[in-house]
């Protein structure tokens, strides 16, 4: 699902760099990174622990700031934006699955899923209850709406992230790390599912995995290690170059 | 919004213990607030209802008498002209009565004490009816001359009871002293300290002991419908009265016994008319009130801070459990303000449930006080002006407490709801603990 390649970048990445300050000692966990996302790819952000996958998605997702180089999602200058502009580029423009479902536990799954809407203000309860149910139902959740998060497996409540990143019909979902506290089987259902929604909604998805199964998914591949970019492949190629590479370690 | 105050009830029911812990202890001190509430505003209305039918009138006109500088006398000449003022000039009147004032040793076989003696005509006092208990004999029986009426604590000193005879001897202002033989017409019950040192004498009998005309009197006790008017009234009548030629004494908001020493240095003679109120007359006892208000305070405000600091504890608390969720909900497109309204929603819905259930305690106590008519010792009575522990209670100071104490705890957790909110999302989503 390429077509919107010849579109402008829904995100844009150049000369990237951002360092942490632990006490004395600054860590550069990005150094001059170069990328650019088109709507509708799906993309893998793939690499080993500490190569900066995570802070990478920060940046995207306007969580965080990079010390230096432009950082433009949706067109705008996410430097330049206010801490209100940047919350709402978030509510608007993202949508976040996050590794742990990061799931508010008080509300039920409706509820959770409804937030982000409740938030944006644009719909009223019946539009809301609707687009609600409708995604419910894509994630095969409809019948446990009025469940508590810790009343569903990991893959349910994964799935309930899922719904609450999209329910907004946002341009850009960031997924850190998925199916990292999910089985095989369930990471596998999620990234269908993932997939699924891409191809059907045109919604532009990065996520970050060190997973070969799940990037194979992907239609692109960006391999990163110690901050920085080595390629953009696709998901054969990304296969071979980390079996190369674990053959050569 | 809903969901603001439904994240905030339902992490409130999440951690059970420590919601009823510190809603246990935001209920005590609204408890307790309501409670010395009820006391103050019970001795008020005691106070209020016994010094203003024992001691004084919502307004007073009184005054001295000088026959010479230095000998004053405090009394009010051709008293009913006056009254027939007041009558005119006053629309706001209930009623007025005029009392005698003298200052006299009271002797029994047994004992003797110095007392407050009002010269009272019973007949036309509807208020000192409402008031006095006659617990032996009859208020009717002071309408007879030489006939007095005193309480329980002064006949048991004495060592008098109804029919008895008792002396009233009297110090004049030419330095002798005169003498009346009285009967004891009735006993009434106490009302605290004011049944320590005034009794009741038919008036014309007291006239006689000082040999007073009959158109002089102590005081015109003046009574009005409605007490929120008195400073009106009082203003009112200085202008009229000057403007009918008496002369008035400068405002001097003091018991009119404590003025002797002032007016006896004063250089004049004649006549000079006193206007006072009810709160004047009886600022020498107002003092337990304030007295009480003031521990209430300090009470309320130390039992606020320990809530406070419980209250902090507890927002650093969730603020650090749930740090990861205000992350997310900042990353997900949650303003700063909401999550400040998160927090501070949280702390005032603790505070209201709290808060109600102390109130309803509260009331329900002072309830079950009167109810039950305690009967307080002699030594609490005289500080809360009636021997029965009167806890009075109005809607509206309960609303006050409240809304007070809500809007405290709310206060309070402004600090640890506003560093909350300034959280950076990346750092609350990676917080771990």
């Amino acid at each position: 699902m390429n077509s919107g390649v010849a579109q402008s970048p829904i995100v844009s990445i150049s000369q990237v760099t951002k360092d942490y300050t632990l006490g004395k000692v600054v860590v550069p966990a990005l150094r001059g990174v170069d990328l650019q996302v088109h709507p509708g790819e799906f993309i893998s952000i793939a690499g080993p622990s500490g190569s900066g996958k995570t802070t990478l998605l920060n940046l995207i997702g306007c969580v965080d700031t990079a010390t230096a180089g432009v950082v433009r999602v949706a067109g705008q200058d996410t430097k330049q934006l206010s801490e209100r502009q940047l919350t709402n580029l978030r509510l608007h423009t993202i949508g976040f699955i996050f590794q742990s479902f990061n799931l508010v536990s008080v509300l039920s799954v409706f509820q959770n899923v409804e937030f982000p809407l409740l938030l944006q203000r644009k719909l009223d309860k019946v539009q809301r209850r609707e687009r609600v149910m409708q995604l419910l139902e894509q994630v095969g959740l409809a019948h446990h709406a009025k469940h508590r998060p810790n009343e569903l497996s990991g893959g349910q409540r994964q799935r309930v992230a899922v719904a609450r990143a999209l329910v907004t019909r946002p341009q850009l979902v960031l997924a850190d790390e998925p199916t990292a506290n999910l089985d095989s089987v369930t990471g596998q259902n999620i990234i269908d599912l993932m997939k699924e929604l891409n191809q059907k909604e045109g919604t532009t998805f990065i996520f970050s995995t060190h997973d070969a199964k799940v990037m194979n998914h992907a239609n692109a591949v960006v391999r990163l290690a110690d901050g920085k970019i080595l390629d953009r492949l696709t998901p054969a190629e990304a296969t071979r170059a980390m079996a190369a590479g674990a053959e050569a370690h | 919004m809903f969901q603001l105050f439904l994240i905030a009830f339902r992490n409130l029911g999440t951690h059970r213990r420590r919601t009823l812990l510190l809603g246990g202890a935001i209920a005590g001190v609204t408890t307790l607030l309501v409670i010395l509430m009820g006391l103050s505003t019970g001795m008020k209305e005691s106070m209020l209802r016994s010094a203003t039918t024992l001691a004084t009138g919502h307004v007073n006109v009184a005054g001295f008498y000088k026959v010479t500088a230095g000998q004053a006398a405090p009394v009010v000449t051709g008293y009913p002209k006056i009254i027939e003022q007041i009558r005119q000039d006053v629309p706001e009147l209930d009623y007025v009565v005029q009392r005698g004032r003298g200052w006299a040793k009271l002797v029994s076989d047994t004992a003797a004490m110095q007392v407050g003696v009002g010269g009272i005509d019973v007949q036309n006092e509807p208020g000192f009816r409402r008031v006095v208990m006659v617990k032996e004999g009859s208020l009717d029986a002071l309408s007879r001359p030489g006939t007095l009426l005193i309480f329980e604590k002064q006949a048991k000193k004495l060592g008098v009871k109804v029919g008895d005879t008792l002396t009233i001897v009297a110090p004049t202002m030419r330095g002798t002293s005169n003498t009346v033989d009285v009967t004891v017409g009735a006993i009434a019950a106490n009302v605290g300290m004011m049944s320590d040192f005034n009794v009741f004498l038919h008036a014309a009998t007291l006239r006689s002991l000082y040999q007073l005309r009959d158109d002089t009197t102590g005081a015109i006790l003046v009574y009005l419908k409605d007490l929120s008017q008195v400073p009106h009234v009082q203003a009112r009548l200085r202008q009229s009265l000057e403007k009918a030629g008496h002369i008035l004494m400068d405002n001097d908001p003091r018991a009119f016994w404590f003025k002797f020493e002032v007016v006896n240095r004063e250089g004049w003679t004649g006549q000079k008319l006193d206007i006072t109120n009810w709160e004047d007359e009886i600022s020498f006892i107002s003092w337990t009130l304030t007295a009480l208000n003031s521990l209430t305070g300090v009470l309320i405000f130390v039992l606020l801070v320990i809530i406070g600091v419980g209250i902090m504890n507890t927002l650093w608390i969730a603020i650090r459990e749930r740090t990861r969720e205000i992350g997310t909900l900042r990353a997900i497109g949650m303003q700063r303000r909401r999550v400040l309204l998160m927090f501070l929603f949280e702390a005032m819905t603790l505070g209201a449930l709290g808060t109600l259930a102390g109130a309803t305690v509260g009331l329900g106590v002072c309830l079950g006080v009167n109810a039950a008519n305690v009967t307080m010792p002699d030594v609490v009575a005289v500080f809360i002006m009636s021997d029965k522990l009167n806890l009075a209670v109005n809607a509206g100071s309960v609303i006050g407490a409240m809304v007070f104490i809500t809007g405290c705890t709310t206060l309070i957790s402004l600090i640890p709801s506003f560093l909350a909110a300034r959280l950076k999302p990346v750092t609350a989503m990676h917080h771990i603990g």
